[in-house]
């Protein structure tokens, strides 16, 4: 790396001499994946899995839904997906073509019910993504009001929020999360977006924790000291003198959180299929489902599923891991 | 202490009334499907009407009453540990619970001794060799292990046991199996069924005690204390044994409290997985049946717990280390 150091000169000096040359995007890239490998190797999984979720976007105006119109517009078939979710194959003899082993036609194989893998696991990307972007901004924003008051002006109102949420976050958050859902109507129709809430709700406590914890940090600071004697009020010094001093943090907690939320639908789907809508691809409900038929038979879609969360669970460990050592230093634990 | 001790217990009374008063507003909340399940079963009684079911659902649930008095009702039924009936069956809660906690409490305990039994090793390797190859080896396993989670690796060792293992005896201590045996009837039979769950549960909490030891066995490393013990001419396992890693496991301690939540959520899941007749296996089937008295019953019970084994954590912890002030 050949970064050269400025040298102060005094007097007429040429300008483009006076400050060290910037190193360029791709060089900036290239550092990060050198200097940590493991971290690239997460973001590449992530940036894998989020272009898995992206599809010719139709000009469908409407309430978000879940999967495929998650921001209020529809999403049609994923670029990456060969074919379409829900489609057949059969082989030569007519008879559908059931748990094949990959081929060039089929890269992962064929599941149960003569569907592609690849596709199912592509299509199934994108709910596994949306429910954690829904879940995440939930948790976020919430997490981040409480913490960040509760940081702020500490005494008994930041004591009384502690307990209250200290008593959620002990709790398994799998149990909290079905006696949530057990009390939503699913006999008739599911909807995705309850799902994703509840997954936000469970994460509400972690996220403030961590909120909390850099906001009595930040708030000893002297430039929140100096805004505090130039006479800004409490929203005025939280909105504008501590909240962006701790936005590097809170992409860390989103990133991370990704994870798990990600894991947490895919397991929730997995043990309690009736909990989650059950059209469309999704990871956990097709990998439940491929291990109820019976592993011995359906390998290739167990395969497929399992792998599918592996590496997007460990993508977003690793990839916030690496986030949280370049951003934010402080939060590192262990 | 004494007065730590009280404070403590007064704090966990009322973190259990705030655990007991969200289940309670839980169902109060929306009750419509719950009452719904629980008129379902009642259409085989003679000239019994949707309406008069429900009404009926409704009373045995406790939800005619007014709020106040819904609430003084609820929190002394939890008081007497008196949880309801069950909708299936109708048999009390508690009783099911309680019939269910051996093979629960035999998969936890198992998974914790395996996490000691790889996790405290590793990490003091993986410490005392900071950055050589056994190191950076021990840290990848333990990053996989973290970083996938344990009802994947699970799934991967129950397909590789049944469709590759089958026949080598393999498959019957790691894979799921019908029968159930408790410890006391046929203890072979028993373990055969746990060591599965229990190895892959406890490998991925050994994978998260490995990093925080590791980390904290380098801080105590650097302590004056540990030079001194070098500088006496001490042995190296006694240097590490007796004066790195008896002061190293105490936080250990606290994060072993901390880990029994998840170690629970992870149970909910792998007893489903293998077949085991635990009260996570109970849970998901009450869910999928919707019979919420169990959900609500086993939630209480799993609180209760959690509170005073964290109580006991946090004892042990100043009775390990006097110099934590109770304040």
């Amino acid at each position: 790396m050949a970064q050269e150091q400025a040298i102060p000169t005094i007097g007429p000096a040429a300008p483009e001499l006076a400050l060290p040359h910037r190193p360029g995007a791709i060089r900036n890239v290239l550092k990060f994946v050198r200097r940590k490998p493991l971290g690239a190797l997460g973001f590449f999984f992530v940036f894998f899995m989020i272009a898995m979720t992206l599809g010719t976007p139709k000009a469908e105006f409407g309430v978000p839904e879940l999967p495929h119109s998650p921001l209020g517009f529809k999403l049609g078939k994923p670029w990456l997906a060969p074919y379409g979710e829900e489609q057949n194959f059969k082989n030569v003899t007519g008879r559908l073509n059931t748990d094949a082993a990959p081929s060039t036609k089929h890269w992962l194989g064929t599941d149960g019910s003569g569907r592609d893998n690849w596709t199912r696991v592509v299509w199934g990307a994108r709910r596994s993504m949306f429910i954690g972007l829904w879940a995440l901004a939930l948790a976020t924003a919430i997490g981040t009001v409480i913490g960040v008051i509760s940081g702020y002006f500490r005494g008994w109102f930041d004591t009384a929020v502690q307990r209250l949420l200290d008593a959620l976050q002990s709790f398994p958050p799998l149990l909290t999360l079905i006696l949530i859902l057990s009390i939503t109507p699913f006999t008739s129709q599911p909807s995705l977006l309850v799902v994703s809430f509840a997954l936000g709700f469970v994460g509400i406590p972690q996220v403030q924790r961590i909120v909390r914890g850099v906001v009595l940090s930040t708030r000893e600071q002297q430039y929140v000291e100096a805004a505090r004697v130039i006479g800004a009020t409490d929203t005025r010094t939280m909105s504008f003198y501590i909240l962006p001093n701790i936005m590097a943090s809170i992409i860390v907690v989103f990133s991370t959180g990704l994870g798990v939320v990600i894991l947490a639908e895919a397991a929730l789907a997995f043990i309690v299929p009736q909990f989650v809508p059950q059209e469309g691809a999704s990871w956990g409900l097709d990998l439940g489902r491929a291990q109820r038929e019976g592993l011995d038979t359906h390998t290739w879609p167990v395969i497929a599923y399992a792998g599918a969360i592996a590496l997007a669970v460990l993508g977003f460990n690793l990839a916030g891991d690496a986030l949280r050592d370049v951003l934010d230093p402080r939060l590192r634990v262990g | 202490m004494q007065q730590y001790i009280i404070r403590r217990m007064l704090l966990n009374g009322v973190v259990l009334l705030l655990v007991a008063t969200m289940v309670f507003a839980a169902l109060r909340v929306d009750s419509d499907q719950v009452v719904n399940r629980f008129a379902a079963g009642c259409f085989t009684d003679v000239g019994a009407d949707a309406e008069s079911c429900k009404d009926v659902a409704k009373n045995l649930l406790g939800l005619d009453e007014s709020i106040p008095k819904q609430y003084v009702d609820f929190m002394k039924n939890t008081l007497t540990l008196d949880f309801g009936k069950t909708f299936s069956e109708k048999k009390p809660v508690l009783h099911e619970i309680t019939s269910r906690a051996a093979p629960s409490i035999e998969l936890g305990l198992l998974q914790i001794v395996v996490a000691l039994l790889v996790g405290v090793p590793v990490g003091v390797i993986s410490a005392i060799r900071q950055d050589k190859w056994v190191d950076y080896i021990l840290r990848f396993v333990a990053i996989f292990f973290l970083g996938i989670p344990v009802f994947i690796i699970a799934v991967f060792v129950i397909l590789f046991t049944t469709r590759y293992a089958g026949g080598t005896g393999l498959d019957q201590w790691l894979g799921p199996g019908s029968e159930w045996k408790d410890i006391w009837e046929d203890p072979i039979k028993n373990l055969q069924r746990v060591t599965g769950p229990a190895l892959v549960g406890g490998l991925g909490t050994g994978a998260v005690l490995m990093r925080f030891l590791r980390s904290q066995m380098l801080e105590v490393m650097r302590q004056d204390y540990v030079r001194t013990a070098w500088a006496k001419g001490l042995r190296e396992r006694v240097v590490i044994v007796r004066h790195a890693l008896k002061n190293a496991l105490i936080p250990v301690l606290t994060v072993i409290g901390l880990l029994l939540g998840a170690v629970i959520s992870g149970n909910v899941i792998l007893e489903t997985q293998y077949n085991i007749p635990g009260i996570g296996f109970f849970v998901t089937s009450a869910a999928l049946q919707g019979d919420f008295p169990v959900i609500q019953g086993i939630v209480l019970v799993v609180a209760v717990m959690l509170v005073f084994i964290n109580l006991m954590v946090d004892i042990a912890y100043g009775w390990l280390d006097p110099r934590i002030r109770y304040s």
